[in-house]
C-alpha cells in the first residue's frame, strides 16, 4: 500500500531540493551590497506612492467561492464514481438528486449574473 | 446495495414536510429570477403556501409510534411533529409580519424567501435528527441561512458589524459542538443517539471521554441558545440585524434549539444527566439574573427583548436540568411559548414601524394606545406574558417549569428564579406603562395591512387561550416524553 | 515499519511548526502560505493513515480553493497591524491564563491515561487491495444518503447567500454584451428609417 507512495516521495524531496539549492547558493555566492535605493519598490523611477497591498474588490471573493462550492461538489464525486458500479441505480438516483439540487444554484448564479464580469 | 430500494419509498415519505420545504424553496428561488419586480408578490404566496402544505404534510405523517428513516439518520416521533408544527407556524406568522417592513426597505426580494424557507428546512431537520451527524447538518444549515440572514441589509453597517459577530462566535460554537460530538463519536463508536446512550449505559459516568465530550456538546448548545456566559452575540444582533430577522431569530431557532438540547442530553446521554444537570444549574441561574438585571438599563427595545431571550432562555434550562419527564415537558411547553411571545412582539414593533422610521428606543413606544389602540394592546399582552403575569401563556409557563423543579426537591432553585422573575417583571411593565400613560413622541399614523392584523390578533388570541387552556398543548408535550 | 515512523515524525513536525508560524507571522500573506503547507503536511499524515481520498480531498478543496479565498480575503482587508497588536497586548495576560487552563484540563483528560496507546488494540491492518475510498463510497451514498443530501443544500444556501451579500449591479460600467450583439438582426434592428418632412431653413 504505502510502498506506492514512494517515489511519490522520492518526488517531493527533489522537488524540496531544487527549491532549495539555488536560493541556498545564491545566498552562499552571491555578493551582497543592500543600501535603500537599491531595496526600494521600483515604481517607474517615483518615489512608491502608496502602499503595495491594496484593497480587492468583493468580486474577486465571489468567484473565488463559487468556485470553492462546486470544488467540493466534486470532492463528493470521487467516491461515487469509484463505487457506482456497485450501488447501481441507487446510488445514480442519490448523486442525481445532490446534483439536482446544486443545479437549481448553478441556474439561479447564472441568470443572476454572478459570472459575469462587468 | 439494492437492499436501500424498498425502504426508500416509507423514508421519502416520513420526510413529506421536509421535501415540501425543500421544493418551496427551490421554486421560489427559480420562479423569482423569471418574475419581473412588480409581481415579487408571488414570491410571497409561493412561501406562504409551502408552509401551509407543510404543515399539513407533518399532520399526515405524525403519530404515536416513532418511525425511523434512511438508515436511522431521521425519525419521527411525537416530539418533532409538534416542534416541527409550532416552527412552521412561528415561521408563518413571520412571512405575514415582515412583509410591509421588507417591502418598504427594498429587501423583499426573492433570497430573502428563500433563506428563510432553508432556515425552516434546517430546523425541521435539527428536529427530526436521530444522530449527531444530522443534527449537525440541519444547525450548520439553519445558521449559515441566519447569518447571511443578519446581514440582509446590505447597506446597513450595523447590520454588517452584528452578522460579523454572530458569524465569528456562532462558528465557535460549531466549533466546540463539533469537538464534543468527536469526542462522543470516538467513545461510542457511532453518530446515533442510541449508540452513544448504549455507550453511556455501559461505560458510565467512569469514563471520561464521555465526559469531556458532553462538556463541549453542552457549551455548543448553550451558544446556540444564548445562555449566559455564553449570550455575548445576542444584544448586538438583536440590535444590529433588520427587525424581521430579529423576529425569526428569537423565535422559531429557540425550538429547534430545544429540540437539539433534547436530543442530545436526554436521547444520548440521559445516562449523564447528574452531570449535564449540574452544569446547566449555574447556566439557569447565570443567565436569569443577568438577563433580568441587565435588561432593566436598556433604552433600545431590541437590547432589552435580547436580554429578556437570555432570562427565558435560563427558564427552559431549569425545565431541563429538572431531569424527570414532567421537567423536559415543562421545558419544551415554555420554548414552544416563547417562541409565540417573541414572534407578537416584534411583530407588533414590525408593524408600528413606518417607512422610512425602524422602532429601535423604548421611547418609540411612547403613548402607542393613542395612535394604534388595537397593537398597543397586543403589545402589551405580549409584555404581560412574558412577565408571567396569569391569565396569560407565559405564567402557566414559569408555573410548570417550578412545579418540575420542585417535585424535584430544588425549591431553592425555584424561588431565585421566581425572584429574578419578579425584578424582571418590572422591566415588561415598564413597557405597559409606556404604551398606555405617555404622551406620543410623534403623529405619524400607524398603517398595517388586514393580513398582518388578523396574524397578530391571532396571535395574541393564542397568548391568552392557551394561558386558559393550556392542557392540550402541555398533553402533547408530555406525550413527547413517555418516560 | 521504522521508516513510516520516521516520515510521520517529518510531517508532524512540518504541521506543527507551520501552524505556529501561521499565528506568529506579521504578514497575512505569509501565514496563509504557511496554513497551505500545514495542510499539505497533513495530507501527507491522512496518506500514512491509507486514507487516500481524505488527504486528497484536503489538497483539493483546502489547497486549491479554501487558501485561494484565504489570499482574497486577506487582501481585501485592510488591517492595521499595529492597531491589532495593541489591543493583543492587552488581552495577553487574560487570553494566556485562559488558554493556560484549558491546556491543563486538556491534558488532563486527553493525556495518556485515558487516551494512552495501551488502551486502544491496534488496527488490523487492511489487505494490500483494501480501499479507504470504495468503503467510504459505499457508506456515503447509502447508510449516510440523508445527511449527503443535506449537504447539497448547504452548499446551495453558500451560493445563494455569497450572491445576496457581495454581488451587486454596476449601473455605471459599460460592457459589451455578446449575446445582445449576435441578435441584432439586418434591417431593422441596424438602421431605423424615419420619414420626416423636409425642414426649411429659417431665413433671418
Amino acid at each position: 500500500m504505502l510502498e506506492d507512495y514512494l517515489h511519490i516521495l522520492i518526488f517531493l524531496a527533489v522537488a524540496i531540493l531544487i527549491g532549495f539549492a539555488p536560493r541556498v547558493l545564491g545566498m552562499l555566492l552571491g555578493p551582497r551590497r543592500p543600501d535603500p535605493e537599491k531595496d526600494a519598490p521600483y515604481e517607474c523611477g517615483f518615489d512608491a506612492f502608496e502602499s503595495a497591498r491594496m484593497k480587492f474588490d468583493v468580486r474577486y471573493y465571489l468567484v473565488a467561492i463559487l468556485f470553492i462550492l462546486f470544488d467540493l461538489e466534486i470532492a463528493f464525486l470521487f467516491p461515487w464514481a469509484v463505487v457506482l458500479e456497485e450501488l447501481g441505480t441507487a446510488g445514480l438516483l442519490s448523486m442525481s438528486v445532490f446534483l439536482g439540487i446544486l443545479v437549481v444554484g448553478f441556474i439561479y448564479e447564472w441568470r443572476k449574473g454572478a459570472l459575469d464580469w462587468e | 446495495m439494492t437492499t436501500l430500494t424498498p425502504s426508500l419509498t416509507s423514508s421519502m415519505i416520513a420526510i413529506l414536510p421536509e421535501l415540501v420545504i425543500l421544493v418551496t424553496a427551490c421554486t421560489v428561488l427559480v420562479a423569482d429570477l423569471y418574475t419581473r419586480d412588480d409581481q415579487k408578490q408571488s414570491n410571497h404566496n409561493l412561501t406562504i403556501i409551502g408552509l401551509l402544505l407543510a404543515l399539513i404534510a407533518v399532520g399526515f405523517v405524525g403519530g404515536s409510534v416513532p418511525t425511523e428513516a434512511f438508515s436511522e439518520s431521521f425519525i419521527r416521533d411525537p416530539m418533532s411533529d409538534l416542534l416541527k408544527g409550532a416552527i412552521l407556524i412561528v415561521s408563518l406568522l413571520t412571512f405575514i409580519y415582515a412583509k410591509d417592513y421588507m417591502r418598504d426597505r427594498e429587501m423583499w426580494v426573492g433570497e430573502y424567501h428563500v433563506l428563510l424557507l432553508f432556515a425552516v428546512l434546517g430546523m425541521l431537520i435539527m428536529v427530526s435528527a436521530n444522530g449527531f451527524l444530522t443534527l449537525y447538518l440541519g444547525l450548520e444549515l439553519l445558521s449559515l441561512c441566519l447569518y447571511a440572514l443578519v446581514a440582509f441589509d446590505r447597506d446597513s453597517k450595523q447590520g454588517a458589524e452584528a452578522a460579523m459577530k454572530y458569524f465569528v462566535l456562532g462558528a465557535l460554537g460549531s466549533g466546540m459542538l463539533l469537538y464534543g460530538i468527536s469526542m462522543l463519536y470516538g467513545a461510542s463508536g457511532g453518530f446515533a443517539f442510541a449508540d452513544v446512550a448504549a455507550a453511556v449505559a455501559s461505560d458510565g459516568v467512569n469514563d471520561k471521554i464521555l465526559v469531556f465530550g458532553l462538556v463541549f456538546a453542552l457549551i455548543g448548545i448553550a451558544f446556540k441558545f444564548g445562555a449566559v456566559p455564553f449570550h455575548m452575540w445576542l444584544p448586538d444582533v438583536y440590535q444590529g440585524a433588520p427587525t424581521p430577522i430579529v423576529l425569526f431569530l428569537s423565535s422559531a431557532p429557540k425550538i429547534a434549539a430545544f429540540a437539539m438540547a433534547a436530543r442530545i442530553l436526554i436521547e444520548a446521554l440521559g445516562g449523564l444527566q447528574s452531570d449535564w444537570g449540574e452544569i446547566l444549574v449555574i447556566l439557569s441561574v447565570l443567565s436569569l439574573a443577568l438577563g433580568n438585571v441587565v435588561a432593566i438599563a436598556q433604552t433600545n427595545i431590541k437590547r432589552m427583548l435580547a436580554y429578556s431571550t437570555i432570562s427565558h432562555v435560563g427558564f427552559i434550562f431549569l425545565g431541563l436540568l429538572a431531569g424527570s419527564e414532567q421537567g423536559y415537558a415543562s421545558a419544551m411547553f415554555y420554548s414552544v411559548v416563547y417562541a409565540l411571545m417573541s414572534a407578537g412582539a416584534f411583530g407588533v414593533l414590525l408593524m408600528i414601524s413606518s417607512k422610512g422610521q425602524d422602532v429601535q428606543e423604548l421611547d418609540d413606544l411612547k403613548g402607542l394606545s393613542d395612535r394604534a389602540p388595537w397593537l398597543a394592546a397586543m403589545m402589551a399582552l405580549m409584555m404581560f406574558s412574558m412577565a408571567g403575569v396569569p391569565p396569560m401563556v407565559g405564567f402557566v409557563a414559569k408555573l410548570l417549569v417550578l412545579e418540575a423543579i420542585i417535585a424535584q426537591g430544588m425549591v431553592w432553585l425555584a424561588i431565585v428564579a421566581v425572584a429574578f422573575s419578579i425584578i424582571g417583571a418590572f422591566y415588561y411593565l415598564r413597557v405597559v406603562k409606556m404604551l398606555y400613560f405617555d404622551k406620543p413622541t410623534t403623529e405619524v399614523p400607524v398603517t398595517t395591512n388586514a393580513s398582518a392584523r388578523v396574524a397578530i390578533t391571532v396571535n395574541g388570541a393564542a397568548i391568552l387561550l392557551l394561558g386558559m387552556y393550556p392542557a392540550t398543548l402541555f398533553t402533547l408535550c408530555q406525550q413527547a416524553f413517555p418516560g | 515499519m521504522g521508516f513510516e515512523k520516521f516520515l510521520f515524525y517529518v510531517f508532524a513536525a512540518i504541521t506543527v511548526v507551520a501552524a505556529g508560524m501561521v499565528v506568529t507571522r506579521r504578514n497575512p500573506v505569509h501565514a496563509v502560505l504557511f496554513l497551505v503547507l500545514a495542510f499539505v503536511s497533513s495530507a501527507a499524515l491522512w496518506l500514512l493513515l491509507e486514507a487516500e481520498f481524505l488527504g486528497i480531498v484536503l489538497v483539493l478543496v483546502y489547497v486549491g480553493a479554501v487558501m485561494v479565498l484565504f489570499l482574497f480575503v486577506v487582501m481585501m482587508l485592510d488591517i492595521d497591524i499595529a492597531a491589532l497588536r495593541g489591543q493583543f497586548i492587552r488581552y495577553l495576560p487574560i487570553g494566556l491564563l485562559i488558554a493556560l487552563v484549558m491546556v491543563v484540563n486538556l491534558f488532563l483528560v486527553l493525556g495518556p491515561s485515558n487516551f494512552g496507546l495501551e488502551l486502544f488494540a491496534k488496527p488490523e491492518a487492511q489487505p494490500a487491495d483494501y480501499s479507504n475510498t470504495v468503503e467510504l463510497g459505499l457508506q456515503l451514498y447509502t447508510t449516510y444518503l440523508y445527511p449527503f443530501e443535506i449537504a447539497a443544500v448547504i452548499l446551495l444556501v453558500a451560493i445563494v447567500a455569497a450572491i445576496r451579500l457581495t454581488l451587486r449591479r454596476r449601473p455605471e460600467t459599460k460592457y459589451q454584451d455578446a449575446s445582445k450583439q449576435v441578435r441584432v438582426k439586418k434591417g431593422p434592428d441596424r438602421i431605423r428609417l424615419v420619414s420626416m418632412p423636409a425642414l426649411k431653413e429659417k431665413s433671418k
